[in-house]
C-alpha cells in the first residue's frame, strides 16, 4: 500500500514536473512565424527586449532539497546600438536619395524617423537605457522572490562584470535591487581586465571573423530567396527601379528594420513607425538570416568549424570551480557575472542547453529544430545555475538550469529532472572539454 | 590655529601624493546646525573617483624595467635591490588593474556614502529620490556602484538610479579645446621650467643609495627614475597599510617635498587660476557650475528630497573647487613660489575620495529664502560671498553671485 502510494506521487511529481516543463518551452512549440506576429522583436535576435512574461511556475525540489547556491551569467539590459556605423548603411542611402528628391512621402516620414533616432542616439552609443536597468532590477527581485533562502541573512552576494560600462551598470542595478531587499546581504561589485580571461573570452582562433568557404556558400544558398524588399523600395522612393543605383535594397531593407526594432530598447518604444512598414514575412524573412548566421558563427555548426562554443571552455570551468568552492561553505550565497550575448550563446550551446548542441551542416534543420537564438540571446538573457542540498554534509548536490529564468533541459541522464546532480553533470562538462583541449593540442 | 601645508605633510606623508592622495574619511563631516525651521532637502553633488591603481602599465613598468636590468648587472646596492622587490610587488598586483578601482577606494566610497547618509537623516528617508551619475570610466562607475550600494541597504524603499554616458559629458566632464591649448603656452612653460628646476630634488644621492656603480648610474635617467619612484610611492597607499611596503624612505623629506612642491605647481598651471597662463582655466567647468545653479533652482518645486550623485575626473572637481572659490582656492597668482604660503594644496582640494557637495536647506516648499552650505572633502567650505549665517549662504546670493562671474567670462570670451 505504501508502495502504491509512493509510486503515485512519484508519477504526480514526474507529470508535474512534465508539465511545467511543457509550459516553460511553450514558446518553443509555437512556429517562429506566430512568436514574430506577436512579437516583433523577436525577429531583431540579440536586439530583442527581454521577456515580461516570465512564468513563476517552478518544479520543487526532490524532498529536503533546499536551494543553497546562485551561479549566474548575465547579459547586459538593453542598450543603445553600439556604434553609429549600425545606422549609417540606410541613412546615408536616404541622404542621398533626399538629395535627389526621390522620396515619396511615406519615404519623407522614413527619413524624418530616421533623424530622431540618430539624433536620440549620440553620444549613447552602446549606453544601457532605463529598460535596460529596470531589467536588471527585476530579475534580481524575481530570482530573490523565487529563491529566498539563498538571499537569506547577510548572504554572501558577488557581483563581476566584464569592463564594458553597460554590463558594470547592469550588475549595479541587479545588486541595488538586491540590497534593498535585504540590506544585511554582504554584497560585493567588481570589473577588472584580470578576468576577462573568461568573463568575456573570444578565441582569437575559434573566431574566425570570415565564414569558412563551404559555411559561406551554404549561407549564400540560404538566404539568396530571402533577401531584398520590392515592397518597401515602392513605398520609400518615386522611382524604385532609378533609385536601386543609390539604394542597396538588400542592405537597406535589412538595416532599416534592425534601425526600427532597435527602438524597442529605448525611450522611443512606444514610436514604431518604422517596424510598422515591415510585414511579419518581411520580419520572418529576416530571422531566419540573423537566426543562421548567429548558429554558423556561435554553434556547433560543423560547415564553420564546429567548434565555437568551446570558446567559453575558460568560463564553464571557472562556473564548475567556483562552485566546487562555495560547497564547502555554509551560507555561499550567489555569484552574479554580468557580460554580452557572444558569450551567453556560446555557453549555452556548450552546455547543450534545450538542445542548443545542435550539429548539422543543413541549415534548413536548424529552424526545425528549435535552434532559435532568440530564445537564448535577447537583452538581459541570463543563465542561473540553482543549487539544492539537504545540509552541508550532504553529498549529491542538485540543481537546475534556468535560462532566461525558464527551467532547462541538459544533455544528460537524470531521475529527477528539471534537476541535475552536479556531479553527473561536472563529470560531464570537464570530459566534455578535456576531449576538446586534447584534439585541439593534437 | 589652522595647521601649515608643511605640518599637514609631515604629519602624514601620504598626502605628498596630492590629487592621488586617498581622503582619510575617519572623521564625521562638519555640521554646523541650520538657522531654526531650515532643513536640507536637496544635495547637488561632484566627487572624486575613490583610491585606484595608477591609471597605466607604464607606471609600474618603467621604474621595474630600469632597476631589473641594473640587477641583472649586478649594479643594485642593498637598498636598491629592495627598492625592485617591493617595485615588484606592486608590479605584480597592479597586473591587468590599472586605471582600476582598489579595496582600499571601495572601503572609501562605502565610507563616504554612510557619512552621507548619517549626516542627512532628513534628505535620505524612503521618500527621497538618489539620482547617481557617473562619467564612462571604469573607476567613477565603480565608486559610484559602491555608494549606490551602501546607500541602498540604508533605505530599501529609497528610489536609487545609477547611470553613465558620453552624452552627460557636457555637464559631467566638460572639455574647452581653446582654454586647455592655453594651458602650457611658451611664457608659462618657461616658468614652470625655472620652478622644477630650482625645486629639483636630490637625485644625485638617490642614485648613490640605489646603485653600486656610478658610471652605471650616469647612463639612467635620474629625474625620471626619481618621479617613478615617488609615483610609486604614493600609490603604496591604496595597497596596503602597515608599511612593509613603502618607498618613501628612499627620499629624504625633503626631496619629498619638492617632489610634491613641483606636482602641486603643475596642478595650479592646469586647473587653477594660474595667471601665468591667462587664469581662466577653472572656466573650462563652467558648465558644471550652470548646472550647479540650475538644478538649485528647479528642485525647490519638488516636495521629495533629491540627491544629485555625480562621479567624474577628480581635475574636474579641482577646476570646479577653484571656479566656485571655496576657501579661496581660486586664488590668482603668477609665483608658483607663493602656493603653499596662500594654502593652495592639490590634497586638500580634490583628493581620491574627495567631493563637493552643495546642501540646499528650506523651512517649506513655498520659503522665498532657501540656504545653501557646503561641503568640501567633509569640511564646511567658505563662499566669498557676504553671509550673515555662515557657514550657510542664502540661495538667491549665491545663484547671483556666480551667474554674474559667469556672464563675465562669457562677455570676456565674445569680445575676444
Amino acid at each position: 500500500m505504501l508502495m502504491q502510494k509512493r509510486e503515485t506521487m512519484n508519477k504526480t511529481h514526474w507529470l508535474l514536473a512534465f508539465a511545467l516543463w511543457l509550459l516553460a518551452m511553450g514558446m518553443q512549440a509555437q512556429p517562429v512565424f506566430d512568436i514574430i506576429k506577436k512579437s516583433p522583436g523577436y525577429a531583431s535576435c540579440n536586439y530583442d527586449v527581454y521577456p515580461d512574461d516570465v512564468p513563476n511556475l517552478l518544479t520543487p525540489p526532490p524532498s529536503g532539497k533546499r536551494p543553497f547556491y546562485i551561479s549566474h551569467y548575465g547579459r547586459h539590459g538593453s542598450r543603445y546600438i553600439n556604434k553609429r556605423s549600425g545606422y549609417e548603411i540606410p541613412y546615408k542611402m536616404m541622404v542621398q536619395a533626399n538629395g535627389v528628391r526621390e522620396l515619396t512621402s511615406t519615404g519623407k516620414r522614413v527619413f524624418s524617423e530616421m533623424n530622431l533616432i540618430l539624433e536620440d542616439s549620440e553620444d549613447r552609443w552602446g549606453d544601457l537605457t532605463a529598460l535596460g536597468r529596470t531589467q536588471h532590477r527585476q530579475i534580481a527581485r524575481r530570482m530573490f522572490n523565487r529563491f529566498p533562502e539563498v538571499f537569506a541573512d547577510s548572504a554572501c552576494v558577488s557581483g563581476r562584470s566584464t569592463v564594458v560600462p553597460r554590463c558594470i551598470l547592469s550588475m549595479e542595478a541587479a545588486l541595488i535591487e538586491l540590497a534593498q531587499l535585504n540590506p544585511r546581504l554582504n554584497i560585493t561589485i567588481d570589473a577588472s581586465k584580470s578576468t576577462q580571461w573568461y568573463m568575456n573570452y573570444q578565441d582569437p582562433i575559434l573566431r574566425q571573423s570570415d565564414l569558412r568557404p563551404e559555411a559561406q556558400k551554404a549561407y549564400d544558398a540560404y538566404i539568396a530567396s530571402r533577401v531584398g524588399n520590392s515592397r518597401l523600395m515602392e513605398l520609400l522612393f518615386k522611382n524604385p527601379d532609378i533609385i536601386k543605383e543609390l539604394v542597396d535594397e538588400t542592405f537597406f531593407n535589412y538595416y532599416l528594420m534592425k534601425m526600427g526594432l532597435f527602438q524597442l530598447n529605448t525611450h522611443l518604444n512606444k514610436d514604431t513607425y518604422l517596424t510598422d512598414l515591415f510585414t511579419t514575412e518581411d520580419l520572418y524573412r529576416m530571422w531566419q538570416i540573423d537566426n543562421v548566421q548567429w548558429y554558423l558563427q556561435y554553434g556547433f555548426c560543423p560547415l564553420n568549424g564546429g567548434d565555437y562554443p568551446y570558446s567559453q571552455r575558460h568560463l564553464l570551468r571557472q562556473i564548475i570551480a567556483d562552485a566546487d568552492s562555495c560547497f564547502r561553505l555554509s551560507h555561499p550565497g550567489a555569484q552574479l557575472r554580468f557580460g554580452h550575448e557572444t558569450v551567453l550563446l556560446p555557453l549555452v550551446c556548450l552546455l547543450g542547453i534545450n538542445g542548443y548542441d545542435l550539429r548539422t551542416s543543413d541549415l534548413d534543420e536548424i529552424e526545425k529544430k528549435g535552434w532559435w537564438c532568440s530564445s537564448v540571446f535577447p537583452m538581459g538573457a541570463n543563465v542561473q545555475f540553482i543549487f539544492y542540498r539537504r545540509d552541508k554534509k550532504d553529498k549529491d548536490v542538485l540543481f537546475k538550469v534556468l535560462l532566461n529564468e525558464r527551467e532547462a533541459k541538459l544533455p544528460i541522464f537524470t531521475d529527477c529532472a528539471p534537476y541535475y546532480h552536479w556531479r553527473d553533470f561536472r563529470r560531464y562538462c570537464l570530459n566534455k572539454l578535456d576531449r576538446y583541449e586534447k584534439r585541439v593540442k593534437k | 590655529m589652522a595647521q601649515t601645508i608643511a605640518d599637514e605633510l609631515q604629519s602624514d606623508v601620504r598626502r605628498m601624493a596630492g590629487m592621488h592622495y586617498a581622503l582619510t574619511l575617519a572623521e564625521q563631516p562638519q555640521n554646523t546646525p541650520p538657522p531654526a525651521g531650515k532643513y536640507p532637502f536637496y544635495v547637488n553633488h561632484y566627487g572624486c573617483p575613490s583610491a585606484y591603481y595608477l591609471e597605466r602599465p607604464e607606471y609600474y613598468d618603467a621604474p621595474y624595467n630600469t632597476l631589473i636590468y641594473a640587477d641583472s648587472l649586478g649594479k643594485l646596492t642593498p637598498m636598491g635591490r629592495d627598492v625592485l622587490r617591493k617595485v615588484e610587488w606592486l608590479r605584480n598586483d597592479a597586473r591587468d588593474k590599472t586605471g582600476e578601482l582598489t579595496e582600499l577606494g571601495k572601503q572609501q566610497a562605502r565610507e563616504q556614502a554612510r557619512q552621507m547618509v548619517e549626516l542627512l537623516p532628513e534628505i535620505f528617508t524612503d521618500r527621497c529620490f538618489v539620482d547617481g551619475r557617473s562619467i564612462v570610466d571604469n573607476h567613477c562607475l565603480l565608486t559610484l556602484g559602491e555608494v549606490s550600494l551602501e546607500m541602498s541597504r540604508a533605505h530599501h524603499s529609497m528610489r536609487m538610479n545609477a547611470d553613465a554616458s558620453h552624452r552627460s559629458s557636457m555637464w559631467m566632464n566638460p572639455v574647452d579645446k581653446e582654454l586647455e591649448a592655453m594651458r602650457s603656452d611658451s611664457l608659462t612653460m618657461a616658468r614652470y621650467a625655472d620652478f622644477i628646476g630650482r625645486w629639483a630634488p636630490d637625485d644625485v644621492r638617490l642614485m648613490g643609495i640605489l646603485f653600486n656603480d656610478a658610471d652605471f648610474a650616469n647612463g639612467i635617467d635620474a629625474s625620471a627614475l626619481s618621479r617613478q619612484l615617488f609615483d610609486l610611492a604614493c600609490s603604496t597607499q591604496y595597497v596596503e597599510n602597515t608599511g612593509s611596503l613603502s618607498l618613501y624612505d628612499v627620499f629624504t623629506p625633503e626631496e619629498l617635498h619638492r617632489h610634491w612642491l613641483r606636482r602641486n605647481a603643475w596642478a595650479y598651471i592646469r586647473y587653477g587660476g594660474c595667471t601665468l597662463n591667462g587664469g581662466y582655466q577653472p572656466y573650462e567647468q563652467r558648465r558644471p557650475l550652470w548646472n550647479l545653479i540650475h538644478m538649485g533652482d528647479s528642485i525647490m518645486t519638488l516636495d521629495y528630497p533629491v540627491v544629485h550623485l555625480r562621479y567624474t575626473q577628480e581635475s574636474v572637481v579641482m577646476s570646479l573647487v577653484c571656479l566656485l572659490d571655496l576657501d579661496g582656492y581660486g586664488v590668482q597668482t603668477s609665483n608658483l613660489d607663493s602656493l603653499e604660503a596662500l594654502g593652495w594644496a592639490d590634497y586638500r582640494i580634490a583628493p581620491l575620495g574627495g567631493s563637493m557637495m552643495m546642501i540646499h536647506y528650506r523651512s517649506g516648499i513655498d520659503d522665498p529664502d532657501p540656504l545653501v552650505r557646503v561641503l568640501l572633502n567633509g569640511h564646511e567650505a567658505r563662499m566669498p560671498i557676504e553671509s550673515d549665517c555662515e557657514p550657510y549662504y542664502h540661495w538667491q546670493d549665491v545663484k547671483r553671485y556666480y551667474l554674474r562671474k559667469l556672464y563675465a567670462y562669457a562677455k570676456e570670451r565674445n569680445d575676444e
